[in-house]
């Protein structure tokens, strides 16, 4: 650790005025026990007397003229939650424009296509289409290419997207709110919408470019009024999800990880609920599974970040896998004897579910089941663990898991190594019409709304 | 330099029993400039009491010689050397998970802090960044062609052996396996999901006018080759779809 010191060595960064304590090491821990405490809400409700509402911000630019704000209408359903400082935050539950992640959509297909199909098995209207790019968040947290100025103009471009796409089956603008899947996109924009409302000239810089784009509306900027994450969706829905569920799971014993940029990156805005976990802990994920009827367990690391660092999980693998199994994997199934660990993002969900198998090279074989929290609702709703849920993408033993639920995983997989004949002969099927996903360009053909 | 009268400021020093040669001081104002100027910065450093709360609880300072708490004092104490020395190698530890500015009582984000070290050793070309991003590249080819970052093509044994054998339960071709979910937009392998053109072309647009490029060209100019040429070629086929569609409407 660089701020030991051992003899006459020191470490710079001090500052001048600093002074050794000459504590002893006994006396030094207990002045020192406080800052191991976790991050529960109290810890961060310290500071609530300097957090702003940078909503305050946006609502007064847009009575200025300065920017026009895609408003979350009742056509939307909201549910309203309450998040850390009790703020109210909208939740829009139908007319939704899925906002994907790389990720999720590269590595764990299955997470996307469980969120689709609990929206089906509910009726919720929604749009899924090609007119979208990444965050570009990952990569610049993993590398520092990119900067403000660029990832404020992804933002906006994909919400202006979003805003506009109802338009190509003839629906007014603003039909569709964004829903956003991954964590870290969804920890980013909030950060990029608090510098956007704050900055003038950051503003005026990507005004420049969305205009060059064509990505204004009436010459303004285009804010969402809320960003929503998918497990905010998840939270608000959660007794309806439970109305549908097919499997027991109450000998099922759950984890949770808590994902970094979802609720330590703008924690103000952050769903809070005081029939979760006594209200101290992010809400999201552990409000579903226990609508669910698991038994969701506490472990001393429910507070870690997972080990992606977003370049480690690419460059510095020894760091990643030796941070999830040691911090997480390993003490969520001695402490917890967890049965499955559940996520609500990308990378946490890619770092915890694949960096087990390694773990056996020296002794640490702990074997848990990891999948995100839509994924785990609609595999006790009945969606097809294959076909839907698409858990043949992880490497955690999710087959331990479906035993203990009674499902019957080899009989699943071989009713799916079937179905990927009738694929080989075009016969695959889709959870909505896939001509919608071309809004505009090469492609495009104009389908009407019924 | 703000606050150069401010006690708290370090002087220049240099460093005394290094055999290397010293940094040139105005380089080093040039760098902390750059961090310093971004307007980011007052937000993210508001003070700091040395009391280590951000170090208890980062990932990196468990398993690399990384402490949130030095690299906040640096900045505060505007310590140039050690900001420059820490720019060669320590700012690539950080995990990016935030738990730091979670739990500072000053509010400080040493994580944001981190990015905006990070973003200046790319504009000047630091040899730290450099090596640290070479096995990055993949991920930014991907990302500034197609608009995705990932893709399942790069999901592979061969590029994830410590992953396991158990990377797909399921013994089929990979486009196969793609074509069988139930998404439209995912039935591809070379990107996360069908990305439209003139949505990766808007994209490459952001890229242009942001200095992204010029950030890529600093760091590996072959990469920025190719990517350029993959980028030529697209705006030349968007032209063409734009052509042929201006022809249908005057028939």
């Amino acid at each position: 650790m660089a701020d030991k010191h051992d003899g006459d060595e020191r470490f710079t960064g001090h500052g001048a005025e600093w002074r050794d304590s000459n504590l002893s090491q006994e006396d030094a821990q207990v002045a020192t026990a406080w800052v191991e405490q976790k991050i529960d809400r109290r810890s961060m409700l310290t500071n609530k007397d300097r957090v702003e509402d940078v909503r305050d911000i946006m609502w007064q630019l847009e009575k200025d003229g300065e920017i026009v704000v895609h408003r979350i209408k009742d056509e939307h359903n909201p549910v309203v939650v309450k998040t850390l400082f009790g703020w109210d935050k909208k939740i829009p539950t139908n007319q939704l424009w899925h906002h994907k992640s790389c990720g999720q959509c590269g590595n764990i297909p299955g997470y996307p296509t469980s969120l689709l199909w609990l929206m089906n098995e509910m009726g919720i209207e929604y749009l899924d289409e090609t007119d979208q790019t990444s965050c570009t968040a990952w990569n610049y947290h993993g590398s520092g290419i990119g900067n403000m100025v660029s990832l404020a103009a992804v933002f906006l471009r994909n919400f202006h997207q979003a805003y506009m796409s109802a338009k190509a089956m003839g629906l007014p603008e603003g039909h569709f709110y964004p829903l956003v899947h991954c964590g870290t996109s969804f920890g980013n924009y909030k950060e990029v919408r608090g510098y956007l409302l704050h900055s003038a000239e950051l503003r005026e810089q990507v005004k420049n470019i969305l205009g060059k784009l064509g990505r204004l509306v009436d010459g303004k900027l285009l804010i969402p009024e809320e960003i929503v994450h998918y497990s905010e969706w998840v939270h608000v829905m959660r007794g309806e999800i439970a109305k549908r569920q097919v499997v027991d799971t109450s000998k099922i014993r759950a984890t949770i990880h808590p994902a970094c940029h979802v609720y330590k990156m703008v924690p103000e805005d952050v769903v809070y609920d005081n029939d979760v976990l006594g209200g101290n802990r992010v809400a999201v994920s552990t409000g579903i599974m226990e609508a669910l009827g698991t038994n969701v367990i506490d472990y001393s690391t429910w507070y870690d970040c997972c080990g992606f660092g977003f370049r480690h999980i690419i460059s510095e693998r020894e760091f990643t896998r030796s941070y999830a199994i040691d911090r997480k994997i390993k003490v969520a199934v001695e402490e917890a004897n967890s049965d499955i660990m559940i996520g609500h993002d990308t990378g946490c969900i890619t770092t915890l579910d694949k960096n087990q198998w390694i773990g056996k090279a020296v002794g640490k074989d702990y074997e848990l089941p990891v999948m995100a929290d839509c994924q785990f609702a609609a595999l006790v709703c009945g969606a097809d663990p294959f076909k839907i849920v698409q858990l043949h993408w992880h490497a955690s033993p999710v087959e331990k898991l479906l035993a203990k639920l009674g499902i019957d995983w080899d009989e699943k997989k071989a009713g799916f190594e079937a179905y990927l004949k009738e694929v080989e002969a075009g016969n695959q099927e889709n959870l909505y019409d896939p001509r919608k996903r071309i809004t505009s360009g090469p492609g495009y053909k104009r389908i009407e709304q019924k | 330099m703000s606050h150069s009268h401010s006690s708290r400021v370090q002087k220049h020093i240099g460093d005394p029993i290094s055999e290397k040669p010293a940094v040139d001081q105005e380089f080093l104002e040039e760098i902390f400039n750059d961090i310093q100027s971004d307007f980011r910065f007052d937000h993210e450093l508001n003070g700091c009491l040395n009391c280590g709360i951000c170090t208890a609880t980062c990932p990196a300072a468990h398993y690399y010689d990384f402490s949130p708490r030095e690299m906040v004092q640096l900045l505060w104490t505007e310590n140039l050397e050690g900001i420059y020395d820490a720019m060669q190698e320590k700012i690539w530890a950080c995990a990016q998970c935030y738990t730091c500015a979670a739990r500072c009582p000053f509010k400080n984000s040493p994580g944001g802090l981190i990015m905006l070290m990070r973003e200046t050793a790319i504009k000047h070309g630091m040899e730290s960044a450099k090596s640290v991003l070479r096995p990055f590249s993949r991920v930014m080819l991907k990302l500034i062609s197609t608009g995705n970052q990932l893709a399942p093509d790069m999901i592979t044994p061969d590029h994830f052996p410590d992953w396991g054998p158990n990377i797909s339960k399921v013994d089929a071709p990979l486009k196969l396996l793609r074509k069988a979910i139930p998404m439209a937009t995912l039935n591809t392998t070379a990107t996360a999901w069908e990305v439209n053109l003139k949505t990766s072309i808007e994209l490459y647009t952001i890229w242009e006018e942001t200095g992204v490029l010029d950030q890529l060209e600093t760091i590996d100019e072959n990469l920025f080759d190719v990517i350029v040429d993959i980028m030529d070629e697209k705006r030349e086929d968007l032209e063409d779809w734009e052509d042929e569609q201006e022809d249908e409407n005057d028939e």
